[in-house]
């Protein structure tokens, strides 16, 4: 039921999965400026989402949910689409590893709060109609990015950096803050605001008219004892200091504007000053900048979930990518399901796996409830977080690159098409077994549940031997043992129960035996016969 | 500022009320001496002329007040000081009650209690409830002022202590400063309380003149008040040839601009107005916070010495003689003419009063006829008792006793008198209740306790309790019917040189009459039910 309800968030029809592969994202886009995230410069902010099944049946939704919460849909929208070249997930895994970096990820997060605050003060810009308050508020803004940079590329170069991506951004940047333009800016913008703060004078309301005149010096205006002072007799000063009448709004008022208008006569050097910077209205971004901006949170927001999990006693490890070795992980768990049971202290089981030489698919078989379908996510997930270019939930690990990640799980039988389960089931696999697919890491989890025994057997051999066939690595989770036979490629795994017959949720190597399940789970809730009588 | 007036620096008991103080109220019938404290008499060419209604918050500070024991000799001493210089000058309690509890109310209505709500407000509505709270202490206290400049003869310590904090607290210097914020601030209340403008075809304007800087977004900053004030203007009528020119004027004058022509600067001088008064009003609270608590003091304190004041005037119409009491050692108690004042005042008539003189005793025990006025005595003793720990007058020509700080009753409850074997369990379990709370300075009253089971069995009981209480020294007084227990006690007393035990009886003359005194008497074996038998139903048998 609860897959079916997933399902319609992300909704996967055959129609959208039937269609061609995508545009090759392999190349470089030299029209585009330098990325963080894409080797090739492309943009995933202006592509469609890819919509791939694995996201759902690997139960990722809730782990990047978690990760990008902080940060926004943009960031996303950033892990819906995987490197598709191994150089790409290189250059990835270099930029994560500066950022796993202590003071770069602190210099990174302060630089997104002061940008933040930067975009505070340009919404808060386009509530005034005040053309000088407008200015002001531009310089304030346009030195408050300038700074924001300039603390980064301070600290940046303070660490010594190992990735190409980083290296040339601190380049870009460096370049952007030498260059006259930017240096200016921040003069300009220092020197005004010293100036308004320095401005003092008096206002007069009496007789319903206003009246302003600048104070020159500290001295207040000649005749007028100060009332502040003469307060103090109430209070000894305990409650002196008179906030601003109209702090309330943030934009000037207008009584303030016509003050600033009467000043204007009595002060002409400061405003020309200011109606020159107004008129100057400056592009202060840069689309480099911006674009990293956009980008370096999806490096941020996995680094606070990582420590998180950490935090909480789970492992993560920086992946290595050799082809020359044989595919593992030591001590390799669900995400997912460590994301949900830490809070409620449950424990969550590791495993350790390889794929030796020529092993290419685990059948994975052994009793129910015992961390089959728990082992085949989280294979999946090494699979994806490694492609990412990111850390993987695991002690360590060794990952090839893979063309995709397929996986098919089973699901409810749709009320929406009113199809059967197998026809169901068919119509999702088809897609994934297209020519263009070769090279995928692959996820199964419980094919031809309902065909006859004979049926699924012959449908799942048949199934095995394609995917082998397009050079796909992966995981095929059964309850038929028969598909477990050893055999060119296949490698059979069980999960096991320890001498109680009670699920270890260890998965191990090992021929698959027909064993009776069932009555462990009955004795392991104690609802047998003689338990039953004792109980009732 | 505080007021001092029930205690010597301090507002409140810092001691717990009597234990269970429902029955002590009930048993010795306090609501009609709570409920004659708290109503005036009104005399007219020397004649009564009314009863007032009574004033509930009086009667009921009277009765909290009563309910908490004075602990020492100059802490009653204190009070009764206090108490003699209102009961001389019985308007000036009067006044102060008046004034205290008028201001409380107003404030009241003003929304007190409520003002966390009216803080979500409107700010206009709140700003101007803040200035006529202001307006509303600086008259009450200025009326309190010229009311204590008045009383010349103040000799208790506590109200010259705070005739003269009060003094300092509110000057005349403050209230001359007060009074100018309110006249600089009158503007902001102008068209609010008076119709100036209509009746004196004048308007108040409001002058304000302040430095201030710029900051970052060029809004002013760091404001630093110069002037305010009200200045009374000539009214114009809008559209009026007066206003035509006042226009013409404002349009020629070349320096600041007029506020009143443009709607948004109009509001913007609203905002200003409301800022600079909220300010002054904020900075008033460096001193009226000091006065935050003090109406409700002086209500509270003033409410129960005008009690003392009316319930004295009350023993006074009956003509019962008073007195102030006075402490003597615990084992003493000595009065004479001593009154039962909850009687008197319920049936409105003076009654018989009754003398003593104990010293060193214990124990009082007091058996005798029915009817012979043994509960009344107790009553009488007992109420004399808490009056002397309240620092009030008592209704005898003298009194002196101890100070206990813990005093029981123990009475058997006519009301349920309806018998079952449940009511000496109800007894023995406000025994119970009774000694868990026993301490340094008890008395337990005891009035026909263990009556609810046999003679015998309630006489074991009462014996082996008082014997107990009194070993660890409870001072006792009980009255009983249990004879075998009187008898017992006496057996073993009687010889003894300093025997803390003393026995009374209900006088009864040869002839059978009684004549309601307490005497010194070997305890009787009858209780004489048989002469009430015979006068109530015995005589009408004959007849």
């Amino acid at each position: 039921m609860k897959l079916t309800e997933k399902k319609t968030e992300t909704p996967i029809t055959a129609v959208e999965l039937a269609d061609p592969a995508p545009e090759y994202l392999g190349a470089m886009d030299a029209s585009r400026e330098f990325s963080v995230l894409n080797l090739y410069r492309q943009d995933f902010a202006a592509k469609e989402i890819e919509n791939e099944a694995f996201y759902l049946d690997l139960n990722l939704f809730p782990v990047i949910d978690k990760m990008t919460m902080p940060w926004g849909k943009a960031v996303r929208k950033l892990y819906m689409f995987l490197p598709k070249t191994p150089e790409e997930t290189a250059f990835r895994r270099g930029v994560n590893a500066d950022v796993n970096k202590e003071p770069v990820y602190r210099a990174l997060l302060t630089l997104m709060e002061r940008l933040a605050h930067v975009r505070e003060m340009r919404e808060e810009k386009e509530k005034t109609s005040n053309r000088l308050q407008r200015a002001v508020w531009k310089l304030r803004e346009a030195g408050a990015y300038c700074s924001a940079y300039e603390e980064l590329a301070e600290a940046l170069s303070r660490v010594e950096l190992v990735s190409d991506g980083m290296k040339e951004f601190l380049r870009s940047l460096t370049e952007i803050l030498t260059d006259g333009g930017f240096r200016q800016m921040k003069k300009e913008t220092e020197e005004l605001l010293s100036e308004i703060h320095g401005i003092r004078f008096v206002v007069t309301y009496e007789k319903d008219r206003v009246s302003v005149e600048p104070v020159d010096g500290q001295t207040a205006a000649e005749g007028e004892a100060s009332y502040e002072e003469w307060l103090a007799r109430f209070d000894g000063g305990a409650g002196a200091g008179m906030p601003n009448p109209f702090v309330t709004d943030s934009t000037l008022t207008e009584l303030e504007a016509a003050c600033l208008e009467m000043l204007k006569s009595k002060k002409p050097e400061f405003f020309r000053a200011l109606q020159v910077a107004a008129d100057h209205e400056t592009e202060y971004e840069r689309p480099v900048l911006a674009r990293f901006e956009r980008e370096i949170p999806f490096y941020l927001a996995f680094r606070g979930f990582r420590m998180e999990m950490e935090r909480a006693g789970f492992a993560f490890a920086t992946p290595t990518a050799d082809e020359g070795k044989p595919m593992e992980a030591r001590g390799l768990y669900d995400v997912a399901l460590a994301l949900m049971s830490y809070p409620e202290g449950r424990p969550v089981i590791s495993n350790d796996f390889y794929y030796g030489e020529g092993e290419r698919f685990f059948v994975l078989t052994g009793p129910n409830q015992g961390g089959k379908t728990t082992f085949a996510r989280s294979l999946g997930q090494l699979v994806f977080f490694a492609m990412m270019g990111l850390d993987v939930p695991a002690k360590s690990a060794n990952v090839p690159f893979f063309a995709g990640i397929q996986t098919h799980f089973s699901v409810e039988e749709s009320v929406e098409t009113g199809r059967g389960k197998l026809m169901e089931e068919l119509v999702r696999l088809q897609p994934m077994m297209e020519d263009w697919r070769k090279g995928s890491f692959v996820v199964i989890n419980e094919l031809f549940t309902t065909a006859a025994n004979y049926d699924a057997q012959i449908m799942g051999k048949r199934v095995l031997a394609h995917f082998l066939s397009l050079g796909c690595k992966g995981i095929y989770v059964t309850h038929l043992t028969e598909l477990a036979d050893e055999s060119e490629g296949i490698v059979s795994l069980r999960a096991m129960l320890d001498e109680h017959g009670v699920q270890t949720f260890e998965i191990r190597r090992g021929s698959a035996e027909d064993t009776a399940c069932a009555a462990n789970q009955v004795n392991k809730y104690r609802l047998t016969y003689e338990q039953l009588k004792e109980r009732l | 500022m505080k007021v001092c007036l029930l205690y010597e620096n301090r507002e409140r008991a810092e001691n717990e009320p009597y234990y269970d103080t429902k029955s002590i109220i009930q048993d010795l019938g306090l609501p009609v001496l709570f409920s004659a404290a708290s109503k005036e008499l009104t005399y007219e060419n020397g004649e009564l002329k009314q009863v007032e209604a009574a004033d509930l918050f009086v009667s009921e500070t009277f009765r909290n007040v009563m309910m908490t024991p004075l602990l020492t000799a100059e802490e009653i001493a204190f009070r009764q000081e206090v108490a003699k210089d209102f009961l001389a000058a019985p308007k000036f309690a009067r006044e102060l009650y008046r004034i205290s509890t008028e201001t409380v109310t107003k404030w009241n209505e003003l929304g007190r209690g409520v003002r966390d709500r009216i803080r979500q407000g409107n700010p206009v509505m709140r700003l101007t409830t803040e200035i006529r709270v202001l307006r509303l202490f600086t008259d009450s206290l200025s009326e309190i002022r010229a009311l204590l400049k008045k009383q010349e003869n103040l000799t208790s310590r506590g109200l010259q202590a705070f005739r003269k904090e009060f003094f300092e607290a509110f000057s005349e210097e403050l209230e001359k400063d007060v009074r100018k914020v309110l006249e600089d601030t009158s503007f902001y209340m102008a068209g609010l309380d008076t119709k100036k403008e209509e009746v004196q075809n004048t308007v108040v304007k409001p002058r304000i003149v302040f430095e201030c800087g710029l900051e970052d977004g060029l809004k002013f900053s760091s404001v630093k008040l110069l002037a305010v004030g009200s200045e009374d203007v000539k009214y114009i009528r809008p559209g009026s040839a007066g206003d035509k020119l006042r226009k013409f004027m404002s349009a020629m004058t070349k320096d600041g601009v007029s506020t009143t022509e443009d709607g948004r600067l109009r509001e913007d001088t609203q905002k200003l107005h409301l800022a600079v008064v909220s300010y002054l009003m904020k900075r008033q609270k460096g001193w009226m916070d000091g006065f935050q608590t003090f109406f409700d003091q002086l209500r509270l304190q003033s409410a129960f010495y005008l009690g003392t004041v009316q319930l004295t005037e009350h023993m006074e119409r009956l003509k019962l003689g008073w007195c102030l009491p006075k402490v003597c050692d615990r084992r003493d108690l000595s009065f004479t003419d001593l009154k039962e004042l909850s009687m008197a005042l319920a049936q409105r008539v003076d009654v018989i009063g009754n003398t003593c003189e104990l010293r060193g005793k214990d124990v009082l025990i007091v058996t005798g006829a029915n009817q012979g006025g043994k509960s009344t005595f107790l009553r009488s003793v007992s109420l004399a008792q808490l009056m002397l720990q309240s620092g009030l007058p008592v209704a005898a020509k003298a009194f002196e006793s101890g100070i206990f700080p813990r005093i029981f009753v123990h009475f058997t409850r006519r009301e349920d008198s309806a018998m079952n074997s449940g009511r000496l369990d109800e007894e023995l379990q406000r025994m119970n209740g009774i000694v868990e709370h026993i301490g340094d300075g008890s008395l337990v009253i005891l009035n026909e306790s263990f009556a609810t089971t046999t003679e015998k069995d309630g006489s074991v009981i009462a014996y082996d309790i008082i014997r107990a209480l009194s070993e660890a020294g409870v001072r006792i007084l009980t009255v009983t019917h249990l004879l075998s227990f009187a008898k017992r006690v006496y057996e073993e007393t009687k010889d003894a040189p300093d025997s803390p035990v003393e026995f009374f009886s209900a006088e009864r003359l040869a002839d059978g009459t009684r004549t309601f005194h307490m005497i010194r008497s070997e305890p009787e074996l009858t209780s004489f039910g048989l002469d009430l038998y015979d006068a109530v139903v015995g005589k009408q048998g004959k007849a």
